[in-house]
């Protein structure tokens, strides 16, 4: 039964994106909205804890218990972070590439530049994220952390302009989670001024993960070469294949 | 036998008509008039059209791959037809880019079987074009029908949809509209490929029924598979 819920989600969040059509309702409606919304100004204080949801219910006008509206509790705070920095992430891309050309040559250049202002966008609950990331990590949470994870690394990939649409879209996917995921908690202890160390250990990371991709790359390429002429090889010396 | 019946069943069909009468609104309203009303897609409208876009997808790769495969073996018992299969792999490949671009526009997730379906697809061009002109276009003839058949039901429900809107006082975007034209053009190009195979002796294949038949369930198969995974 959670499978199938979860599948449901997945299929309906990951589906077609329209450009015409208005957007179906988030995550949340307008009462958890109202009372997440002012909850997350107390993170820097009470930490992604149930004391910081009652306190927003109650600035939000609700009584305490209305925190009750929120079944994953202090998790729906930390997913309301995640969601809301995933999406102020293409209100960003205008003023990070000034020129809206989508040349391709620039997509890696944008990767990093839109997951540096991803991780950015952590800064102000850093205090608290290694707690949060915890709460992430417990098991009944994975899936919908996971899930919010992907949508993050198919947002960053589709507003970098890429247009793969070969088996690449998997590898590049998976790639920049698990560098994105080994950024924000190697973030979560740096000290050093402006997150410089951060910002270096994403360079490097993207880097390799690029060097590895043009490498497959060059591998089936001269696969591909071989393989083909050995065919026409074969073909020229009068076989039939 | 079975395949041209399918192109007077399809543009029989009242609603499959013409590309002319699906673009007129019924309603008189332009697109460019500001007071446009377009209702949120459901979830199970958009599981639809993005399953709809990855398995098309994923039979345009396999057509372009079928078709790189055959052309060497056909042209070389038969240089005749270069420009037939010129012509149809040059309509195949700019399919193919349409989606390509639809579902990265979209934001589509492509099929995760794409390497499996590229191995399929010229294993099945090159062992027809090795049985000799008529397998190849058998398997043409087979593929065609098949895809035409799935092209048409796309259409259907997409003209399902539309007119659904219509009736409860919704406008239909030009996303849509211009969605269900590809789609309109892209089928009638396939069905003229059917066209030019059984013109060029595809139904002289032996056995032309055990060809076809095992060429279209292993599409039916393809195209159950690619909707979901």
């Amino acid at each position: 039964m959670l499978l199938l819920c979860s599948r449901a989600v997945h299929r309906c969040r990951r589906a077609y994106h329209s450009y015409d059509h208005p957007k179906s309702a988030g995550p949340f409606n307008a009462a958890e909205e109202a009372i997440l919304a002012a909850a997350y100004r107390q993170v820097p204080e009470h930490g992604f804890t149930d004391a910081a949801l009652a306190i927003g219910a109650r600035e939000a006008g609700y009584l305490d218990i209305s925190t009750n509206l929120l079944s994953d509790g202090a998790f729906s705070l930390i997913q309301w972070h995640l969601v809301q920095q995933r999406e102020a992430l293409a209100a960003r891309k205008a003023a990070l590439f000034a020129d809206d050309s989508s040349d391709p040559s620039a997509v890696a250049a944008r990767v990093e530049a839109l997951t540096w202002e991803r991780l950015l966008g952590n800064t102000d609950v850093m205090g608290r994220w290694q707690e949060a990331l915890a709460v992430m990590a417990q098991p009944s949470y994975i899936p919908e952390s996971v899930k919010e994870l992907a949508m993050l690394a198919d947002e960053i990939l589709f507003l970098a302009g890429d247009v793969a649409v070969d088996p690449t879209w998997y590898t590049k996917r998976a790639s920049l989670s698990t560098i994105y995921a080994a950024a924000e908690l190697y973030m979560t202890t740096d000290h050093s001024p402006g997150y410089f160390d951060t910002r270096n250990f994403l360079r490097r990371r993207l880097g390799e993960a690029n060097e590895f991709g043009s490498a497959a790359h060059a591998i089936r390429q001269w696969v591909g070469f071989t393989a083909s002429a050995g065919l026409n090889m074969l073909r020229s010396k009068g076989m039939r294949i | 036998m079975t395949a041209i019946p399918l192109r007077y069943l399809s543009s029989g069909s009242p609603a499959l008509t013409s590309s002319t009468a699906s673009t007129s609104h019924p309603n008189g309203s332009n697109p460019t008039s500001g007071t446009r009303r377009l209702k949120p897609l459901a979830a199970s409208q958009r599981a639809f059209l993005s399953s709809a876009l990855r398995v098309n997808q994923a039979g345009e790769l396999a057509a372009t791959l079928i078709y790189t495969a055959q052309t060497p073996h056909v042209v070389a018992r038969e240089p005749h037809l270069r420009p037939l299969m010129q012509h149809m792999y040059d309509q195949e490949a700019a399919h193919l880019s349409t989606f390509n671009a639809l579902i990265a526009r979209h934001r589509v997730r492509p099929t995760a079987l794409y390497p499996v379906w590229s191995v399929l697809a010229t294993g099945l061009g090159w062992s027809t074009a090795l049985m000799g002109r008529e397998a190849a276009m058998a398997c043409t003839e087979a593929v065609e029908t098949e895809i035409g058949g799935h092209y048409n039901s796309q259409i259907r429900a997409l003209l399902e949809m539309v007119s659904g809107w219509e009736a409860e006082g919704y406008d239909v975007g030009d996303e849509l509209r211009d969605l269900i034209r590809t789609l309109r053009r892209i089928r009638d190009e396939e069905l003229e490929h059917l066209d030019h195979a059984v013109q060029h002796d595809a139904q002289k294949a032996e056995p032309h029924w055990l060809l076809t038949g095992v060429i279209r369930a292993g599409c039916r198969g393809a195209i159950w598979v690619s909707e979901r995974v």
